[in-house]
């Protein structure tokens, strides 16, 4: 082989091994995805296909890793030990410290179809369970589960989404059917600081500011709140008829956001919120987005599309690749530091 | 030689059919008389539990050295017949174990119908499955029966794993405990409010099979003893509800077909099995082979087998049940479903007062006739407001709004979003019942999917006659029916669906009365043959009764019935009889003459002449008498 030829041949394979699939440079975040393949599955059938946890390659492919479960929602890590992982599950909590190889139910028979689980940063044994019918807290690492929902109301405490104020311990917002809910010790006494008229869907805190929060819902639109999630007002520009299922920030550009929504598809802004963009070109027709996903280290973009496949886009939702897991539903994508890993 | 190959073929192909009949499915309809004397019920139970395992036995390929199912399995080792072959097929069926109660309660079924015929691999490899796949707990009360009747019976089998030999991670005494905790929980709720999926055409077997499990092999005698007297209370609701074995409305769950027909469903199956006084649906319905495998072990009270068979004239039931679990859309948790069951020899009307009880296959109210021979018969005639939506799925399910509409079609509800389904509930029906007079009333807001309401006409209702009246006279077998729509219709040809499973229809004969208007109602009145000289009377007397209604505001009836009852209903208030309101409150657990229970009992009191059944869940003890006379 001609010398040049291989200096040539060496140089891609070094520009490759610095970027992700399709392009990318290479993140400093680990990314997985929970998420269900499982096209017409029923319950009780074989499975047939690979659903849980998937973990993004360096090449940015999905490897699947842990016990094939179908209905994982969402997956928190212990920094402290990645192989420590807390999902929110059909079946409840379920906990592994083996880094998925192995799993308990750790919640009974009375804790059920969970939707979101968060870990505390500032207190790491702490960890919130949002609910259908309310809010559990465990605060000895996963193993015994009690119901904190003091101030949520009898009713209308369906609670979708559930996320740890970074900076404050003990400081959680919940996002339920009736509103947000907050509480500033660790679940104890909870405070609506937000009506809404069906479900929250989604809350975020800005990685750029700590005291900006945004939320999804159902029927009332994207909502902002500049001072920790105390008061929340709409933005405008996004459409929201119907329901808005999750929001996400992009670590890499203060003010760049997306949103995701089975009938709009993917929405941005680049400007805070001021205005928004819808980002379908490239998407298959009917949208049915069911999450994005910002990869805080290079400002990629995910959206996964119901039962269809993961996409991805680096120009921000103008251009899109297929990036894998055809046929998924996507639960949630978590970003963790490599630094941690 | 083509003579001979003839003869081989026919004589293989006799074979075959042999092996493959079910005389009690294409057979003629057995008698409905009561057998009086228990040996000789008991005789004709064991014996058609015989007929489903060998049938089911006999489907097994005799060339194939595995059996491919675990419903084959079970029914051979049931049998006590070809154990290694069995062994030898759990090895690989256990290879690809299942993800849910669908496959655990088979599999519970062949691991203790196999304790002493297994090999010791096999059993080896059951116990293995059920480490290696994490089974999920479902979203439905009776996905909720057999996991943890399942899963308490499994871990009974191995008591001392630890948790990593579990695919829940918990030790089998933890597993046993959390299954036992949820058993009584369930139990304590279904006998003080009510059962939440009740009186379901083919759901009844998701309860009634786990139920004869627990009460087979709980090792406790407690929960032995209650798995019994928890079937003994749903099969007795079920026949209670019954006409001569066909379980009829109002039904928590049902199905597209057995909405219409209502002989075929699971339900007829135990009618047929424990009682045998209707033919049974094809394949035994299916789940019913579990059932049959362990049948032997349960003798169906007397009392029970009567309250199925052995009525003495027309009786009316009140009962107490609750939706299923509400998780958001709603101010109450599990709202209370007051149920009505009149039942007469030629026809009964069931109903519940409306709204939402299941979300997609609720059916809410019909009045079913009675037939020499109901296979293949439409026997019923009912109205419906077509309901698809979000909100309402929302309330009974953990999901996001907008992939569940769409979503259950593909789960074996292929009706749900089809303006011409006929199954299903609605937040805009508000019904009563008087004997055998229905009210149904509707008030559906303008932007709802679908803004319309259906009424189903069986191909079988024979005279069909619309009255200037407004009436529409018909006769079903030997019940005279007037349905009187409140707002202007049309007909519609209905191409039923061809199975819950899938959107391909089929035309069945039947007919859709369509009426667009959003304030709109429905009445039917039912009344036999055997009490008018000829159908003119029947009409004469019904155009006879003074009728008075309105739909502005809301739909608003005052009705004199052929009972000579006054019933005055209007949309969302209190039904009013003769002046005197209907205290919902008051209402009971159980209460006509066959099934009485308080509300908050625990306690039910089953009753035929002078036999005598008290289950007592709250003592856990049941109390057999012959009542003084």
């Amino acid at each position: 082989m001609p010398k040049f030829k291989l200096i040539l041949l060496c140089l891609a394979s070094f520009a490759s091994s610095q970027l992700g699939a399709f392009g990318a440079p290479a993140s400093a975040y680990d990314l997985t995805v929970c998420a269900a393949i499982n096209r017409n599955y029923v319950i009780g059938s074989k499975l047939v296909t690979l659903n849980g946890l998937f973990r993004r390659t360096d090449a940015g492919g999905f490897v699947h890793f842990g016990l094939n479960f179908p209905h994982v929602f969402n997956v928190a890590y212990d920094p402290r030990n990645r192989d420590v992982l807390y999902l929110a599950t059909a079946n409840g909590a379920v906990v592994s410290r083996d880094g998925g190889k192995t799993l308990r139910i750790a919640t009974s028979w009375d804790m059920t179809e969970a939707k979101d689980i968060c870990l505390d940063p500032n207190a790491l044994d702490q960890i919130f369970l949002a609910l259908p019918d309310g809010i559990a807290v465990s605060t000895d690492r996963g193993v015994t589960w009690t119901r904190r929902e003091k101030g949520l109301p009898g009713r209308g405490k369906y609670t979708q989404t559930i996320e740890v104020d970074r900076t404050r311990g003990g400081r959680v917002l919940a996002g339920c059917e009736s509103g947000i809910y907050l509480t500033e010790d660790a679940g104890r006494r909870w405070r609506r600081v937000m009506v809404s008229k069906a479900t929250v869907t989604d809350l975020q805190q800005s990685p750029h500011d700590p005291k900006v929060w945004m939320a999804t819902t159902q029927s009332d639109g994207v909502q902002v709140s500049g001072d920790r999630g105390v008061t929340w007002k709409r933005l405008g520009g996004v459409p929201s008829e119907e329901a808005l299922y999750n929001v996400a920030f992009d670590g890499t550009r203060p003010g760049w956001m997306a949103v995701s929504s089975w009938t709009y598809g993917v929405w941005t802004t680049e400007d805070g919120g001021k205005t928004w963009v819808s980002r379908n070109d490239g998407l298959p027709d009917g949208h049915c987005v069911f999450r994005v996903g910002i990869d805080p280290g290079t400002g990629r973009l995910y959206a996964g599309v119901y039962q269809t496949a993961l996409y991805h886009s680096d120009d921000f939702g103008r251009t899109w690749v297929v990036s894998g897991l055809e046929g998924s539903t996507i639960g949630n994508f978590v970003f963790t530091p490599r630094a941690s890993h | 030689m083509t003579a001979r190959l003839i003869l081989f073929c026919l004589a293989h192909l006799a074979v075959v059919l042999t092996l493959r009949a079910q005389p009690s499915f294409a057979g003629p309809m057995p008698s409905r008389a009561v057998v009086e004397r228990p040996d000789a019920r008991r005789l004709a139970y064991e014996s058609r539990i015989d007929e489903v395992l060998a049938w089911r036995s006999a489907l097994a390929k005799p060339t194939d050295p595995l059996l491919r199912d675990m419903a084959v399995i079970a029914a051979k080792l049931a049998l006590r017949e070809d154990a290694e072959r069995c062994s030898l097929s759990v090895i690989e069926l256990m290879k690809e174990p299942g993800s849910g109660p669908f496959w655990m309660f088979p599999t519970v079924c062949v691991a203790y119908l196999g304790r002493d015929q297994l090999s010791a691999e096999a059993q080896g490899a059951l116990r293995t499955a059920w480490s290696s796949t994490m089974q999920l707990r479902g979203d439905t009360e009776n996905h909720w029966a057999m996991y943890y009747v399942s899963l308490y019976l499994m871990a009974q089998l191995h008591p001392d794993g630890p948790g990593s030999s579990w695919y829940s991670g918990k030790s089998s005494s933890e597993n046993l405990a959390e299954a036992r905790d949820y058993l009584l929980h369930w139990m304590k709720l279904t006998t003080t409010i009510g059962q939440g999926e009740f009186n379901c055409t083919h759901y009844i077997g998701e309860y009634a099979i786990p139920l004869l499990f627990l009460s087979a092999w709980a090792e406790e005698p407690g929960m032995r003893l209650r798995g019994r007297m928890m079937l003994d209370w749903i099969l007795a609701d079920q026949f209670a509800n019954s006409l001569e074995g066909m379980l009829h409305g109002a039904n928590a769950r049902t199905d597209d077909t057995s909405l219409i027909e209502r002989w075929n469903a699971l339900s007829t199956f135990f009618s047929w099995l424990l009682l045998g006084n209707t033919a049974t649906p094809a394949g035994y319905g299916g789940w019913g082979i579990y059932f049959a495998a362990v049948a032997k072990s349960y003798d169906l009270p007397e009392v029970i087998y009567r309250i199925g068979v052995d009525r003495d004239g027309d009786f009316l039931q009140r009962d107490l049940k609750r939706t299923r679990r509400r998780w958001r859309n709603s101010d109450v948790e599990m709202a209370p479903i007051y149920k009505t069951n009149y039942s007469r020899r030629d026809y009964a009307v069931g109903s519940y007062q409306g709204g939402i009880s299941d979300p997609i296959q609720a059916h809410v109210w019909d009045v079913t006739w009675a037939v020499p021979d109901p296979r293949g018969v439409h026997n019923t005639i009912f109205s419906m407001h077509p309901i698809s939506s979000s909100f309402d799925m929302q309330m009974y399910f953990a999901e996001l709004p907008d992939q569940m509409t769409k979503g259950v079609t593909r789960e074996g509800k292929a009706s749900y979003d089809s303006p011409d389904k006929l199954l299903g509930s609605s937040r805009f029906e508000r019904v009563f019942q008087d004997l055998d007079t229905v009210i149904a009333l509707y008030d559906i807001p303008p932007d709802t999917r679908f803004p319309h309401i259906n009424g189903f006409f069986s191909k079988d209702l024979a005279d069909l006659t619309e009255d200037v009246s407004g009436w529409i006279f018909a006769r079903g077998g030997d019940t005279y029916l007037a349905y009187r729509p409140l707002a202007p219709f049309e007909w519609q040809p209905l191409k039923g669906f061809k199975s819950s499973w899938t959107a391909d229809r089929i035309d069945k004969g039947d007919r859709r009365l369509f009426s667009p208007h959003l304030k709109n109602g429905t009445i039917v009145q039912a009344a036999s043959v055997s009490e008018f000289a000829t159908f003119a009377d029947f009409q004469a007397a019904m155009r006879a009764l003074p009728l008075k209604f309105v739909l502005e505001p809301v739909p608003s009836v005052t009705f004199k019935t052929l009972r000579g009852k006054t019933v005055s209903f209007t949309y969302d208030q209190v039904p009013v009889v003769d002046g005197k309101r209907i205290d919902f409150g008051r209402w009971k657990l159980f209460e006509g003459p066959y099934l009485n229970a308080e509300k908050g009992s625990q306690k039910l009191t089953l009753t035929h002449g002078r036999l005598e059944r008290v289950l007592d869940l709250g003592t856990v003890t049941v109390t057999d008498r012959v009542r003084p006379e």
